[in-house]
C-alpha cells in the first residue's frame, strides 16, 4: 500500500533541501522513490504546501528509569496542580500527567504530538538498565533508546587504577551497551559520583579521586578512546564535573581539550557555562563556551536550557545534587548512592524569572543556542525535565526564531540579570532550515541512526507536517499530521491511533574473555549473578509491542 | 541454571533449585516446594471451565458500582495487564503491603531521603544499625551475602559494628561475626521507638538530652552510637516499615531518614528500608509510572466487588467482606466460603517467567519458571477479561 504526500514543502537538511516542493511516497513504513505509473496509491494526501520535516528526536530527555520515577513518587502534588488548574482535557485519558513527572503513557502522548518520534533516556545505569527498558516499553507511539552510564562504577575504576590495557577497557565498554541495550555511553560528573561515596565533596578535572586516584580527565581520555575505538556512532556523553557552580565554565573549557580531539559530546552545557564575575559573583560564560565550541570541531552540545515554572531536576550526579539540595522547592530531596554503579539525586526547582540566577541561566541557554554557530553541532534540549519538562520545546524554537518576542521576554526579568546579559545584543533568529537541524538530521547523524531524522529514500516514514505560522510556538505545538512508521497517528494535534515504537541500541563486538574478569568481580562483590545483569532482546520485544534495533556499524 | 526467589525482597538469584541443598533459607525452600496443583477454575466453589469463569468474573465487574483490584501479590508483566482491566472497569488499584509501603512512602513525599542498595552495604557499610529489627524474620539471607561476605572491595567485612537500636524479640545472633564480633544490643519496647527515634535525630543534630535514659536506654549508651556514626566512613541505618505497626511510623521513619541527612553533612550515612514482599516494590514502581501516582491504601469495606489477585502467598486470606470477591492467584489458595468466582494462574519464578523489582528498588531481577505448568498467566486471564470488559 502506497501512501502519497503532494506538494509538500519539505525541510530536510539531511539532504540540502530548504523549503523544496516536492512529493513524498510511503510504503512499508519507509519512504521510497516515486512509484511506475503501474503501481497503485491506495492513499493521497494533498498537502498544499506544508511545513514538512522528518519526525523531530530528542537526543537527551530522562524519560524512564529509577531517578525519573522516584521524581513521580516524590511529587504527587504535582498531579494534583494538574487536574484542578489545567483545563486542557488530554488524550491519554484518566491519567494525564503534569508535565514535569509525566506517566510513560502521558510522555509518549505529548511527544508524538509535538512531532517528536523518537526519545533518548541520556543516563541509565546498567544496573537500572532492566527498569529504564520497562518504562520506555510502557511508552506509547515513539522510538526510544538511552546512554549507559560509566565512568563512576568500581569496575572501571578499578581497571584504571590498575593501569588496564586500552583494549581490556574497550571490551567492557562495548560488552556494557550490548548487556544493558543502549546505543551509547554517558559519563556523570566523572569519578565524581564514586568520591562522594568516600565523602569527597566537590572533584575537578585534574583532582584524583581519593580512593582510586585516578582523576576525571584520565577517566575522559579512556572512556572516549573507547567508545571511538569500539565504533558507535555517538560520541561520549558527557555532563562535565561541578554542575550548577558559579565558575564551573573553566571546568568546561578544559573538559573539551580533555579527549586529544576524539569527538566527545558536552550535555546540558548551559549549566555549566557559569562565570563568578559581577556583585553577585554569578555570571554568564556564553560567550568563552561558545566560542571553544566554534573552534573546537570535536565537540558537539545539547543546551539544557531552562525555562520558567515548576519543574523537578532528576539527574545521576548525587555529588552536586547533595549541595544543590538546599534550593529545593518544594523543600525536599532524594539522594542515593547505588550498587557500587553509579547513584541519582531528585530535587525539584522552581525557576523564577524575577530570580537573578534563574534568570541569568535563561538568558545563558538562549546566549549558547544564538553563538554557536553550526546547527550541526548543538541540539535543542532543556534536559526535561531539568531545565524545564520537554512540553515547552514549542515555546523554547519560537524564543531562537522570533527576536522580538524573545527581547519581550527579556524585559520580564531580574533587572540585575539584564545588566549581566548581552542577549539583546544577538540579532540571530534560526532558520526552520536551522530547527530542523537541530532537532532531526543533527540528532540522527550524532546518535548513528542512519534512517531517522531525514526524508530521504529508505528512511523510516517519520513525518512531521506543520502549517507555517508566523507564531512559531502555535506552529510547533500543534502539528497537522504525524507518520510513525509511515502510518498516520496524529491528525491536528490530536492522537488518532496509538502505535509502540522501537528500541534503539548499538551492539559493538567484543572480547568475549571480558566476562571472565567480570564474572570473578560479580561472584566476589555483587549481589546478582552476572547472567541476571544483562538484558536480551526477548526482554524488550517479548510484550509483543516493543521490537530492538541494532545500528552498528 | 539459577533461580530467582520471589519469596523476600531480597530476590536471591544464587538458587539452585535441582539441588537438594540449595543456597536458600526456609521461606525460600517453602516458596519452590510447594507442590503443583492442577486445580480448575470455580464458580462459586463450583468447578467450571476458564471461558465461563472469566465471563462470570466480568459480569460481576461490570454490575459493579465500586469495584477496586486489590492484592496485587504478582509480578511486573502480571501487574500491567491487570493495571489495563482495571482502568477498563474503572477500579482503582492496592496493595496486600500498601499499609506499610505507605510508612515509607510518607516519608518520601514529604521530606525525601537519602538511601543506598544492598551492593553498598555489602562492600562499603562499617557501621550497620538494624533500627526496630533484627531483618532476618523478613530477609532471612540479608547477613549471610550482604554482611558476613567473604570479600569487600572497601571494608573488611568481619570488623563491622552492628547495631540493632530498640524494638522486641529481636534475634541479634545473626550480627555475631564469624570470629566472635558481638553486636551492640539496645532493646526497647515497639512503641517506645518514636521516642528512642527522636532522640537519635537530636543527639545527632548536637542536642543536648536532659534525661539519663530515653525508652529505658541509657543516654551513655545512646551517645557511643551516634559517636560511631559520626566517624563511620559508611554507616547505614537500616528499618522496616513493616514492623512500625504503632500510629504515625511515618514520623518515626522520618526521625532516621533525618538523623541521616544530619549525617551526611560532615560524614557518609544512608538509609535502606527493607523487607518487602508479594512483588510490593514492583507493584508500587509499575503503578507509580503507569498512572505518575504510586498506589494508595484503600479500606476494601468501601468498594461492592473486589479483584484479588495473589500469585505469591497461598496462605494469606482473601479480604473479609460483604462484597462479591474475585479470587486470580496461586493454584493452593484456599479459602472457605469459596469467593464468587476463583481461577488458578501460573506463580512467575515457579511456573512461569516473571519479572520483579527487589525491595532497594534499584535492581530488577528476572524470574524463571522452575517446573512445567498447565495453568494460563494473570496476564492471559487479565487479557481474556479486558476483552470482554470493553
Amino acid at each position: 500500500m502506497i501512501t502519497l504526500l503532494k506538494n509538500a514543502k519539505i525541510y530536510d537538511p539531511a539532504h540540502g533541501k530548504n523549503g523544496v516542493k516536492e512529493d513524498i511516497y510511503i510504503r512499508d513504513g519507509q519512504i521510497i522513490a516515486k512509484p511506475s505509473k503501474t503501481e497503485k496509491i491506495a492513499q493521497t494526501i494533498d498537502l498544499n504546501n506544508k511545513v514538512v520535516m522528518a519526525g523531530a528526536i530528542d537526543m537527551h530527555s530522562h524519560i524512564g528509569g529509577g531517578k525519573v520515577n522516584i521524581a513521580r513518587m516524590l511529587l504527587p502534588e504535582y498531579q494534583e496542580t494538574l487536574r484542578y488548574s489545567d483545563p486542557e482535557a488530554h488524550v491519554c485519558g484518566p491519567h494525564c500527567a503534569h508535565n514535569a513527572t509525566p506517566s510513560t503513557t502521558v510522555t509518549g502522548m505529548h511527544y508524538i504530538e509535538m512531532g517528536y518520534t523518537a526519545a533518548f533516556e541520556p543516563a541509565i545505569l546498567g544496573i537500572n538498565a532492566r527498569h529504564a527498558h520497562l518504562e520506555m516499553g510502557d511508552t506509547p507511539m515513539i522510538d526510544k533508546g538511552g546512554y549507559a552510564m560509566l565512568g563512576n562504577d568500581d569496575y572501571f575504576l578499578r581497571l584504571l587504577a590498575n593501569k588496564a590495557e586500552q583494549k581490556t577497557i574497550n571490551d567492557y565498554v562495548a560488552w556494557t551497551l550490548n548487556a544493558t541495550q543502549t546505543i551509547g555511553i554517558k559519563v556523570v560528573n566523572p569519578g565524581g559520583i564514586n568520591a562522594f561515596k568516600f565523602n569527597q565533596r566537590r572533584l575537578n578535572l585534574d583532582e584524583n579521586n581519593q580512593h582510586y586516584e585516578v582523576s576525571p580527565r584520565q577517566i575522559l581520555q579512556r572512556l572516549s578512546r573507547a567508545v571511538h575505538d569500539i565504533g558507535i556512532a555517538k560520541p561520549l556523553h558527557v555532563h562535565c564535573n561541578n554542575l550548577g557552580a558559579a565558575g564551573n565554565f573553566q571546568t568546561t573549557l578544559d573538559t573539551m581539550g580533555a579527549s586529544d580531539g576524539i569527538p566527545m559530546h558536552l550535555t546540558h552545557i548551559q549549566f555549566h557555562s557559569y562565570g563568578t564575575e559581577g556583585d553577585m559573583k554569578f555570571s554568564s560564560a556564553a560567550a568563552e563556551i561558545s566560542e571553544a565550541i566554534n573552534k573546537n570541531k570535536h565537540i558537539t552540545a545539547d543546551v539544557g536550557q531552562i525555562l520558567f515554572g515548576q519543574t523537578v531536576t532528576a539527574s545521576g550526579d548525587n555529588m552536586m545534587q547533595h549541595l544543590n539540595a538546599k534550593h529545593a522547592n518544594p523543600k525536599k530531596s532524594v539522594i542515593m548512592d547505588i550498587e557500587c554503579d553509579a547513584g541519582c539525586g531528585v530535587v525539584p526547582f522552581k525557576y523564577r524569572d524575577q530570580n537573578y540566577v534563574n534568570a541569568l541561566q535563561w538568558a545563558i541557554g538562549l546566549e549558547i543556542f544564538l553563538s554557536i554557530e553550526d546547527p550541526w553541532r548543538v541540539f535543542l534540549t532543556t534536559d526535561h525535565p531539568n531545565g524545564a519538562p520537554f512540553t515547552s520545546y514549542p515555546h523554547l524554537i519560537r524564543l531562537l526564531m522570533d527576536k522580538s518576542f524573545r527581547d519581550e521576554a527579556f524585559d520580564q526579568l531580574n533587572l540585575d540579570a539584564q545588566a549581566m546579559s548581552n542577549l539583546k545584543a544577538i540579532a540571530r533568529e534560526y532558520s526552520l532550515y536551522e530547527i530542523a537541524t537541530m532537532t532531526r538530521a543533527g540528532a540522527a547523524k550524532l546518535i548513528g541512526m542512519n534512517n531517522q531524522g531525514h526524508l530521504g529514500i529508505g528512511a523510516a516514514a517519520n513525518i512531521t507536517v506543520y502549517t507555517e505560522q508566523d507564531n512559531k510556538e502555535a506552529m510547533f505545538a500543534k502539528p497537522d499530521y504525524v507518520f510513525k512508521d509511515g502510518e498516520l497517528v496524529v491528525k491536528n494535534g490530536e492522537v488518532v491511533k496509538v502505535v509502540w515504537g522501537k528500541t534503539h541500541t548499538a551492539k559493538p563486538a567484543y572480547d568475549r574473555s571480558v566476562e571472565k574478569g567480570l564474572k570473578d568481580y560479580f561472584d566476589k562483590y555483587h549481589t546478582i549473578q552476572l547472567d541476571h545483569y544483562k538484558i536480551s532482546d526477548d526482554e524488550i520485544a517479548d510484550d509483543g509491542r516493543n521490537s530492538v534495533v541494532s545500528h552498528t556499524k | 541454571m539459577l533461580a530467582t526467589c520471589p519469596a523476600c525482597g531480597l530476590l536471591c538469584d544464587d538458587i539452585d533449585v535441582s539441588q537438594p541443598s540449595f543456597n536458600s533459607c526456609a521461606k525460600s525452600i517453602r516458596f519452590f516446594s510447594q507442590p503443583s496443583l492442577d486445580r480448575s477454575p470455580m464458580i462459586a466453589g463450583k468447578a467450571v471451565d476458564l471461558a465461563a469463569a472469566v465471563t462470570e468474573a466480568v459480569a460481576i465487574l461490570q454490575s459493579a458500582k465500586r469495584p477496586i483490584f486489590a492484592g496485587l501479590s504478582t509480578d511486573l508483566s502480571g501487574f500491567r495487564a491487570a493495571f489495563k482491566t482495571a482502568q477498563h472497569a474503572k477500579a482503582p488499584m492496592t496493595h496486600m503491603n500498601a499499609q506499610s509501603t505507605w510508612r515509607n512512602a510518607k516519608v518520601l513525599q514529604s521530606k525525601g531521603w537519602q538511601t543506598t542498595t544492598l551492593m553498598e552495604v555489602k562492600n562499603r557499610a562499617d557501621v550497620i544499625v538494624l533500627i526496630g529489627t533484627d531483618v532476618v524474620k523478613h530477609n532471612p539471607r540479608f547477613f549471610e551475602r550482604n554482611v558476613w561476605n567473604q570479600e569487600a572491595l572497601f571494608t573488611d567485612p568481619q570488623a563491622r559494628k552492628i547495631i540493632y537500636l530498640g524494638g522486641e524479640s529481636v534475634d541479634s545472633s545473626y550480627g555475631v561475626s564469624a570470629n566472635g564480633k558481638q553486636p551492640t544490643v539496645l532493646p526497647c519496647a515497639m512503641d517506645a521507638l518514636p521516642e528512642l527515634t527522636a532522640a537519635l535525630r537530636a543527639m545527632i543534630q548536637g542536642k543536648t538530652l536532659k534525661a539519663d535514659a530515653i525508652a529505658g536506654i541509657a543516654v551513655t549508651d545512646l551517645q557511643v552510637v551516634v559517636e560511631q556514626l559520626k566517624q563511620a566512613r559508611y554507616a547505614v541505618l537500616i528499618w522496616i516499615a513493616k514492623d512500625f505497626n504503632f500510629a504515625h511510623a511515618e514520623l518515626t521513619i522520618e526521625n532516621i531518614t533525618e538523623s541521616i541527612v544530619t549525617l551526611n553533612t560532615q560524614s557518609r550515612a544512608m538509609g535502606l528500608a527493607l523487607g518487602g514482599s508479594d512483588g510490593d516494590t514492583t507493584i508500587h514502581h509499575a503503578h507509580t509510572w503507569l498512572s505518575a501516582l504510586a498506589p494508595e491504601v484503600h479500606d476494601l469495606s468501601q468498594y461492592d466487588t473486589i479483584v484479588w489477585v495473589n500469585s505469591f502467598s497461598p496462605d494469606k486470606a482473601l479480604p473479609t467482606t460483604a462484597a462479591p470477591v474475585i479470587a486470580i492467584g496461586n493454584s493452593q489458595m484456599e479459602f472457605d466460603p469459596p469467593p464468587a468466582v476463583f481461577i488458578p494462574v501460573a506463580t512467575p519464578g515457579l511456573d512461569c517467567a516473571g519479572t520483579l523489582f527487589r525491595v532497594d528498588s534499584s535492581v530488577v531481577l528476572p524470574l524463571k519458571p522452575t517446573r512445567t505448568s498447565q495453568l494460563p498467566t494473570l496476564t492471559e486471564v487479565m487479557t481474556k477479561m479486558d476483552a470482554l470488559l470493553i
